[in-house]
């Protein structure tokens, strides 16, 4: 066992520092190392990721993270989350098409006016609490697509087709990512990994990649600027003990529907990008079952922590992509042919509830703690 | 009389259909098909959430297992329908018996979320597993009733099958009546539902209690999937829509009463078919599930026939 680093000394300083720039490394070579599609064999089954399934899975991330301001830090269980996600996405949609908006200038449409109905479906949800709210979000989540669907909206949304956007997400001519890929290439040793060069499909993916990244870092960094100061203790004093709030001065109402407001407003963004990341919106995407498996994301992940939401984006998007190819039983010869992914994810998540109700953020910080410990400030040093 | 026509225009309403006496007739028996399978998924929802004060989220796919074991006896093993059905009412009591030994008993009854959340892990299993092991491909599964219809009028049938329907539910929830109030299992389901420590304190076993609970609730939840299959088709998703219509009736009717349940389901399903009907709203039939339980937790949260909790402060 180290010997316990004092909190906010200079050696912690540089042990946050140094890890802050390894995630900035990783996070800005991944896209040239899997620009060309990473395609591994483990014990007789080929694997394909792309940096598409990565993109996705940053979209999702920011779909959790605000469903973590209203059931991970205000305790409002909301399992109808897909809907204000698939509203932001066909917002961004609708506007691309008929306005010929860019993807990004959508945002300032959408994070307001999510945010408005986010406050307004938060204000008779005042009324209803804990599992009822769940009852009546869950059932909120089934309908979203056959509003899609419906008659007098169907010439604007697509329908049952969905929604196919025009616009193409192309690479600025000042973003010099062929060059970076080149020199990647010309490092000995691992840049063999790296392409020779980008195609002109691998070029916009990777920007989309980077342009993704930089939206779900700012959502990251401006939900921590808000639950970190009084806005976020007042709604975790609400999950933990709402008379006890209540009494502190806290007012209940405001700060419940303010949840749901910001809430609703990060996942439109999150809609948005997944419209970005995949160019088109159909309404069976953001069915039911997309609740459902954010639920499980912020549960795996870790409700109530930012790092869940992260580990959770990953889980939800990569355990279905790995078990739908996995085709036979891993060093068998016994064929799986299925929805295995759903399965394992259910079992992930039944798994997490047994044996660490904090999920995987959770499991890292005692590792974490163990490895590296950290002391406390004294009080008043 | 203009002024009606151009409001009822709005709503896509025709006085043709409105006038039509055959029309409503047909669309009250069929509203009454239909609610008596949402009430026999509730009843089942019911029983849960009497006992245990949750939601089981993972009601409508222990339904499901249930109504693919009773295809499977019947269709495949060749057992008359009704027997099939009762043999996989059996079956998923068993099973519901060991998921609620399992996964449910290991947490405090009095901590609602993490059980929520393990329901909606259970529902995605067992949906998952269904489509695993029969695939997506649909069947059908024949009624337990004969067909035909004893009352025409028009196009308005009463069906044998919506006899049989309503008929098995009332019986469902007169057998659950004497069952909780006239036997000593019924005694000690209502203790441990009204308070749990005091019910362990007099010596009821609470555990195999509740499990008891399950075993019913999987059993009626069968039965209810038997019922609605034969109008749709059999295939992996079907107990969803079923699972939020069903959720509708029992809040309406109130999560904790039986009878509230059947009223409840029998409203949902009368809504349901007459509002699809006459506001040509077939793409909202979902939605106005989603109102009804909407204006009920806002109005009246305890629902028609529940009763109120006190919480002491």
């Amino acid at each position: 066992m180290k010997a316990a680093v004092a909190a906010g000394s200079r050696q912690h300083r540089q042990r946050q520092i140094i890890g802050w720039v390894l995630f900035a490394l990783v996070v800005a070579l991944i896209p040239f190392l899997i620009a060309d599609t990473y395609s591994p064999t483990i014990f007789g089954n080929r694997y394909t990721f792309g940096l598409g399934n990565l993109s996705q899975a940053i979209g999702m991330m920011v779909a959790i993270l605000g469903l973590n301001i209203a059931t991970g830090y205000s305790g409002q269980l909301s399992l109808g989350h897909s809907f204000f996600v698939g509203s932001g996405a066909y917002l961004t949609a609708v506007l691309v098409n008929e306005f010929h908006w860019s993807y990004l200038s959508t945002l300032g449409v959408v994070v307001p006016g999510l945010f408005v109905f986010g406050v307004l479906f938060g204000i008779p949800a005042l009324r209803i609490q804990g599992l009822y709210l769940g009852l009546l979000t869950f059932a909120v989540a089934a309908v979203f697509p056959s509003i899609i669907r419906l008659d007098e909206v169907k010439d604007r949304t697509g329908g049952s087709n969905g929604l196919l956007i025009d616009s193409d997400l192309e690479a600025p001519t000042w973003a010099p990512l062929g060059t970076v890929t080149e020199w990647l290439h010309a490092i000995p040793g691992v840049g063999a990994r790296v392409p020779d060069g980008l195609t002109g499909r691998q070029e916009e993916a990777v920007y989309k990649y980077f342009l993704l990244v930089i939206v779900a870092l700012v959502c990251f960094w401006l939900v921590r600027n808000i639950l970190v100061g009084r806005v976020g203790r007042a709604l975790v004093a609400i999950r933990d003990n709402p008379l006890g709030a209540a009494a502190n001065g806290v007012n209940l109402a405001a700060y419940k529907t303010l949840s749901f407001g910001i809430s609703a407003a990060v996942g439109g963004v999150a809609g948005t990008m997944l419209a970005m990341h995949s160019g088109f919106v159909g309404p069976d995407e953001f069915g039911f079952s997309m609740a459902i498996l954010l639920i499980v994301g912020l549960i795996v992940g870790g409700a109530g922590t930012l790092h869940g939401a992260v580990v959770g984006g990953l889980a939800i998007q990569f355990v279905p992509v790995w078990s739908s190819q996995t085709q036979t039983l891993p060093g068998t010869d016994v064929a799986l042919e299925g929805p295995y992914g759903t399965a394992i994810l259910g079992g992930l998540l039944i798994a997490i509830i047994f044996a660490l109700p904090g999920g995987a953020a959770h499991g890292f910080r005692r590792i974490k703690a163990r490895l590296m410990p950290v002391a406390p400030q004294p009080p008043g040093g | 009389m203009n002024g009606l026509t151009s409001l009822l225009g709005v709503f896509d309403i025709s006085l043709d259909k409105l006038s039509n006496g055959e029309l409503w007739l047909a669309q009250f028996f069929r509203g009454l098909s239909d609610g008596a399978t949402y009430a026999s998924v509730a009843l089942a929802l019911v029983m849960i959430y009497k006992s245990t004060g949750f939601i089981n989220f993972a009601q409508g796919s222990l339904a499901l297992l249930g109504v693919y074991l009773a295809y499977i006896f019947s269709v495949e093993q060749g057992l008359p329908v009704a027997v099939a059905v009762v043999c996989a009412m059996v079956a998923s009591s068993a099973v519901a018996m060991f998921v609620e030994r399992v996964f449910i008993r290991p947490f405090p009854p009095d901590h609602v979320l993490p059980l929520v959340i393990v329901t909606l892990g259970l529902l995605l299993i067992i949906d998952s597993a269904v489509g695993i092991v029969w695939g997506f491909r649909t069947r059908s599964l024949p009624s337990m009733f004969p067909s035909g219809a004893p009352i025409e009028w028009g196009i308005a049938q009463l069906t044998w099958r919506t006899i049989g329907n309503l008929g098995t539910v009332f019986a469902v929830v007169g057998l659950l009546y004497l069952l909780l109030s006239r036997t000593k299992v019924g005694l000690a389901f209502r203790a441990v539902s009204s308070n749990l420590e005091s019910a362990r304190l007099v010596g009821i076993r609470v555990g195999p209690t509740l499990g008891f609970g399950w075993a019913l609730a999987a059993a009626i939840g069968t039965l209810g999937g038997a019922l609605v299959v034969p109008d749709l088709l059999l295939e992996p998703s079907i107990m969803l829509r079923v699972l939020i219509f069903s959720l509708a009736a029992a809040a309406l009717g109130g999560l904790d009463s039986l009878v509230g349940a059947v009223i409840g389901g029998l409203v949902v399903g009368l809504a349901r078919n007459l509002l699809v009907t006459f506001l040509d709203l077939s793409e909202l039939a979902l939605a106005t599930a989603v109102a009804v339980i909407l204006v009920v937790l806002l109005v009246r949260p305890t629902g028609l026939f529940g009763s109120t909790t006190v919480e002491r402060v």
